[in-house]
């Protein structure tokens, strides 16, 4: 190694990926999913920051990611709020999953100001436990001014977004990428995280979102499709 | 007795002016807009005096602007200064359309004195930015002639108010035209000289009535009075003599306003949550904008914020001439209920009030929905949205106990079509609403999509194909 390289390495004024292993402190909430918030640090969803879920279609197991949250949020009384949810979030599987729903909140807004703006004040509402918001397309200037806004409050904020904007870049400070995987799963990649590498990937088993066992073979009393050996 | 008369020369003027600041002259004409009623100092200054015609007043000040007076609305005013009024004293009758009666004697020994009740009168005249005579007698009449004539003077001295009664001239006195014409005639020009001519005569020789208004002044023949009572709504308005086309222009106007509905508010113990607030419009139908707050309010400031939001969200359609603001609903205030000494419950309490007063006043009202599940087999029926600012008591149910649901529901069913790779488990059957005509006869499954989604499907009667919802 060159002199010069040594007396700037020793003079700390490279910075060094591996080096960084000393442990961030955020705010952070746990995702309720060991195997995940071990790939995330041991820390899980950031609190005060954005997250972002990117996802090709709904289905596939991507709210039952947020449950745990939803419901240790709802429960100790901070308000969960929909932003612009592609359907609607239906009201007994939630009851049932045991989610207080008096303290949850479903906002449409019609256009892409109001939904900025309403999503501004919820992030920087003390009230505020946990937003979902379904943005459809947001410029990278509008995503830097959320992260601001989410900033400004203590509140866990997921946008869910399509997956071609993952080569975008983007602010959030958390990026998964969200695919379903075999046996109902969910498998994440960690496209972006604070304090460390990305590039982690996991994979949830989430069947049991439709009671389904895991060994049980399917109990469909008799193949309903028609002409179809099922 | 003792009543306090509080004579307001140019009402209307006063009224539109504190609206809207202007140096322009202005006048207030009559209602078929040929005689100036009232003019502004400016106007006097340039020559015209009330009672000359339109036309001259056009022509000394070409630059004028002028306001028709209408009945109905002199009406409303006046009510609008016995409400405030109504504060001070307990016993108000309104002499339409440019007075009101206030009986004092009853209150001198709450405020201390006759001198104390009349400054506190000026002062709150000062602060609502009206012009008034005032002045006191011992009948209504008294009291009314000599705020009329300007010579009110704080005393409550029998031999001093009949004094200045007695110099009235008689056109100031308020008998029929003729009559006074005739009094003239016999060569009597004050009060004073009626009231020493026998009443025997005067009544004889010129009419029994106005015997009875001389009587009725001087206090001899009782002269009763209904006290007026204060509506319970709050109702404001402001005229604008130049049409506002901003915004800005209103919120001048509101401030005032919502400060008086704040000082009202205050003073009754009570809190709103609806106002009304009607912006009317040269040629158009009137805007009329509901705001509503999640909680009760009465801060200003506050209703300040949520006007200025939807004003924002909605643009004037066209100038305003006037707006109105009227509260109907009042609700008792509540103390903070909260056990937590330091507040910290209650300020979450607030800032959820704030918020949501927010979103809605800049989304509408049914933007934001709160869902609950309901008793019913039919999915579609099994939940509903419900207003925010209600609190649904949702019974604490055992909803564990239900049958497994998708977390997505679908808007509407959606065909299927793409044929499942894995079936789990069905059919479940749900056959309902025979009673109300929206019938329901499905069997659901849950199947996996080829991309990967776990989709909540059903067979209808025809043996058609639809996904319901997804397991999100």
């Amino acid at each position: 190694m060159s002199e010069l390289l040594t007396t700037l390495l020793q003079d700390a004024r490279v910075w060094q990926g591996h080096r960084q292993h000393t442990t961030i402190t955020q705010p952070a909430e746990a995702t309720g999913y060991q195997a995940l918030d071990n790939q995330l640090g041991g820390l899980g969803w950031p609190r005060g920051a954005l997250s972002e879920c990117l996802l090709d279609v709904c289905g596939i197991g991507e709210l039952q990611l947020v449950l745990p949250l939803m419901k240790r949020m709802a429960g100790s009384g901070r308000t969960v709020f929909w932003l612009n949810p592609p359907s609607t979030p239906y009201a007994p599987a939630l009851a049932r999953e045991g989610v207080e729903l008096d303290n949850v909140v479903v906002i449409h807004t019609s256009d892409a100001a109001d939904f900025l703006w309403t999503l501004e004040n919820c992030l920087r509402s003390p009230v505020t436990g946990l937003v979902l918001a379904w943005p459809g397309k947001l410029a990278s200037r509008d995503v830097r001014r959320l992260q601001l806004a989410s900033e400004a409050g203590h509140n866990v904020c997921v946008l869910f977004r399509e997956r071609h904007h993952a080569e975008q870049n983007s602010p959030a400070a958390l990026r998964l990428e969200l695919m379903p995987a075999d046996q109902q799963g969910l498998r994440i990649n960690i496209l972006k995280r604070r304090g460390s590498w990305p590039g982690q990937r996991c994979t949830l088993a989430m069947a049991h979102r439709a009671d389904i066992g895991v060994q049980e073979s399917p109990r469909v009393v008799s193949g309903p499709w028609p002409g179809t050996s099922r | 007795m003792l009543w306090l008369y509080l004579h307001f020369p140019h009402l209307m003027l006063d009224h539109v002016r504190r609206n809207q600041p202007t140096d322009k002259p202005l006048v207030i004409a009559d209602g078929s807009g040929q005689v100036i009623l009232q003019a502004c100092a400016q106007a006097r200054d340039l020559g015209i005096q009330p009672g000359i015609r339109l036309k001259t007043a056009l022509g000394l000040a070409p630059e004028l602007s002028l306001l028709q007076a209408d009945q109905a609305q002199e009406t409303r005013l006046l009510e609008d200064q016995a409400r405030w009024l109504y504060r001070y004293v307990a016993h108000i009758t309104l002499a339409s359309p440019d007075g009101l009666w206030a009986e004092v004697s009853s209150l001198q020994r709450l405020y201390g004195g006759l001198a104390a009740i009349w400054q506190t009168v000026e002062q709150a005249l000062a602060e609502h930015q009206l012009t008034a005579w005032p002045a006191l007698g011992h009948t209504p009449l008294a009291a009314r002639l000599l705020a009329r004539a300007g010579k009110g003077e704080c005393t409550a001295d029998k031999g001093h108010i009949s004094h200045a009664l007695n110099q009235l001239p008689l056109q100031a006195a308020e008998f029929e035209p003729s009559a006074c014409t005739r009094l003239n005639r016999l060569g009597l020009n004050t009060l004073g000289e009626v009231f020493a001519l026998p009443q025997k005569e005067l009544a004889r020789r010129l009419s029994p009535e106005l015997l009875v208004h001389a009587q009725k002044i001087q206090g001899t023949r009782p002269d009763p009075r209904a006290p007026w009572q204060p509506p319970h709504r709050f109702r404001q308005q402001a005229d604008f003599i130049q049409e506002v086309e901003h915004t800005q222009g209103l919120l001048f106007a509101l401030q005032r306003i919502l400060a008086e509905l704040e000082e009202d508010l205050c003073w009754r113990q009570q809190d709103t949550d609806t106002l009304l607030l009607i912006l009317k419009h040269r040629h158009l139908e009137p805007t009329r904008l509901r705001l509503r707050t999640t909680g009760p309010e009465h801060r200003a400031e506050t209703f300040l914020k949520l006007i200025r939001l939807k004003l924002d969200q909605q643009p004037l359609r066209a100038p305003v001439t006037s707006l109105v603001l009227a509260v109907r609903r009042f609700t008792g205030r509540e103390t903070p209920g909260g056990q937590d000494l330091l507040g910290e419950s209650q300020d979450l309490n607030e800032a959820w009030h704030t918020l949501i007063s927010r979103l809605q006043a800049r989304l509408g009202e049914q933007a934001l929905t709160r869902l609950s599940p309901q008793a019913d087999h039919r999915p579609e029926f099994a939940w509903c949205a419900s207003d925010v600012r209600q609190r649904t008591h949702s019974a604490a149910g055992n909803w564990q106990a239900l049958p497994r649901r998708p977390l997505w529901l679908l808007p509407g069913p959606c065909p299927l079509e793409q044929q499942p790779v894995a079936w789990f488990s069905g059919p479940e059957r749900i056959s309902a609403g025979w009673w109300d005509g929206q019938r329901v006869h499905r069997d659901y499954y849950i199947a996996q999509l080829p991309g990967g989604q776990v989709a909540w499907v059903y067979r209808d009667i025809r043996d058609a194909w639809f996904i319901h919802g997804w397991f999100g």
